[in-house]
């Protein structure tokens, strides 16, 4: 029983995990090399890992993609730590609409432009801060939808992820309130409930036995003496 | 209409949380009337500890820190919009 609830726990933190890493909001440092459209035609599963067609339009099974493609500074532990190299990273450019993930963006074909005036060679390079969300796969053929570019001026930037930090410290706040709301319900509503139930059943029981014990004195006025 | 989606279920879902921060609320304050009154008068009598709840559930009824609740649909709404623009602004 320990190990299966020791299973589930890991499960659900992997889960709520990686949900988490996939929709928060991420920031790469990178070199903008070109910006293309390429025609997409989804699979079944991979359809999962793209937003939905711009706001305005139709939704077809297969429709064009905007890619970004960049040189992109790499990183260890989540961006925590920079690291001294750069490597190839393609970001697709698409409107998440009004439900999810909650970016609200309308705005890629203003991106897209954005993207391609930010074009540099590795001679001049002109750095940027992608902030995007989602996962490159290259089996799955899927992208991080990039939701922002803004230039900076050198690849050692700090980037604070403020709106991560806020989000985490909302999430332990509603976990808290959460909590003491369910202690509250406990205390004031179900334990009074369960006290006044188990009475109930203490009634019924004594009744029951007191009963059984009138009717075993009764047969016992059979029994030969 | 992805926005009537969002408008309709976010109701739902912020109304879900506006009730249930309500009961809380509600609890709360009950719990802390109750433990005033019987800190106040020890071995006071049941009726009297009645009233003094029932007033101060009143009061707390009609005033300033139950509208706070309200704050649930609000900050919600502003954070959106506040999105909104802050993604799509050029």
């Amino acid at each position: 029983m320990r190990y299966v609830r020791m299973t589930f726990r890991i499960v659900t933190v992997i889960l709520l995990g990686s949900l988490l890493h996939y929709v928060l909001p991420q920031h790469d440092i990178a070199r903008v090399t070109s910006t293309e459209v390429i025609r997409t035609d989804f699979s079944g599963f991979n359809r999962w890992f793209y937003a939905q067609a711009d706001s305005g339009n139709t939704e077809l099974s297969t429709r064009d993609l905007r890619l970004i493609n960049t040189d992109r500074q790499k990183t260890f532990l989540l961006g925590f730590i920079p690291r001294d190299a750069t490597g190839v990273m393609v970001y697709r450019n698409e409107d998440s609409g009004w439900i999810w993930p909650p970016y609200f963006k309308f705005d890629s074909s203003d991106l897209q432009a954005e993207a391609a005036s930010l074009v540099s060679t590795a001679a001049e390079p002109q750095w940027v801060v992608v902030t995007h969300y989602g996962w490159r796969n290259r089996f799955f053929s899927i992208y991080p939808n990039a939701v922002g570019i803004r230039p900076v001026e050198g690849p050692d930037v700090r980037v604070i992820p403020w709106f991560n930090i806020s989000f985490f410290i909302f999430l332990i706040v509603a976990w808290l309130f959460l909590r003491a709301a369910w202690a509250q319900f406990r205390e004031r509503s179900l334990d009074p409930m369960m006290d006044k139930a188990s009475h109930q059943m203490d009634e019924v029981n004594a009744g029951l036995s007191e009963r059984r014990s009138r009717l075993r004195r009764w047969l016992d006025t059979w029994r030969r003496k | 209409m992805g926005l009537v989606k969002l408008v309709v279920f976010g109701f739902l879902f912020l109304s879900v949380i506006y009730l249930s921060i309500s009961v809380y609320s509600r609890s709360v304050r009950r719990e802390k009337l109750e433990k005033q009154w019987d800190a106040d008068n020890p071995g006071g009598e049941q009726a009297d500890r009645d009233t003094y709840v029932e007033q101060g559930m009143a009061k707390y009824e009609s005033g300033f820190r139950k509208k706070l609740i309200v704050l649930v649909y609000i900050v919600p709404t502003v954070a959106i919009v506040a999105i909104l623009y802050l993604t799509n602004a050029n």
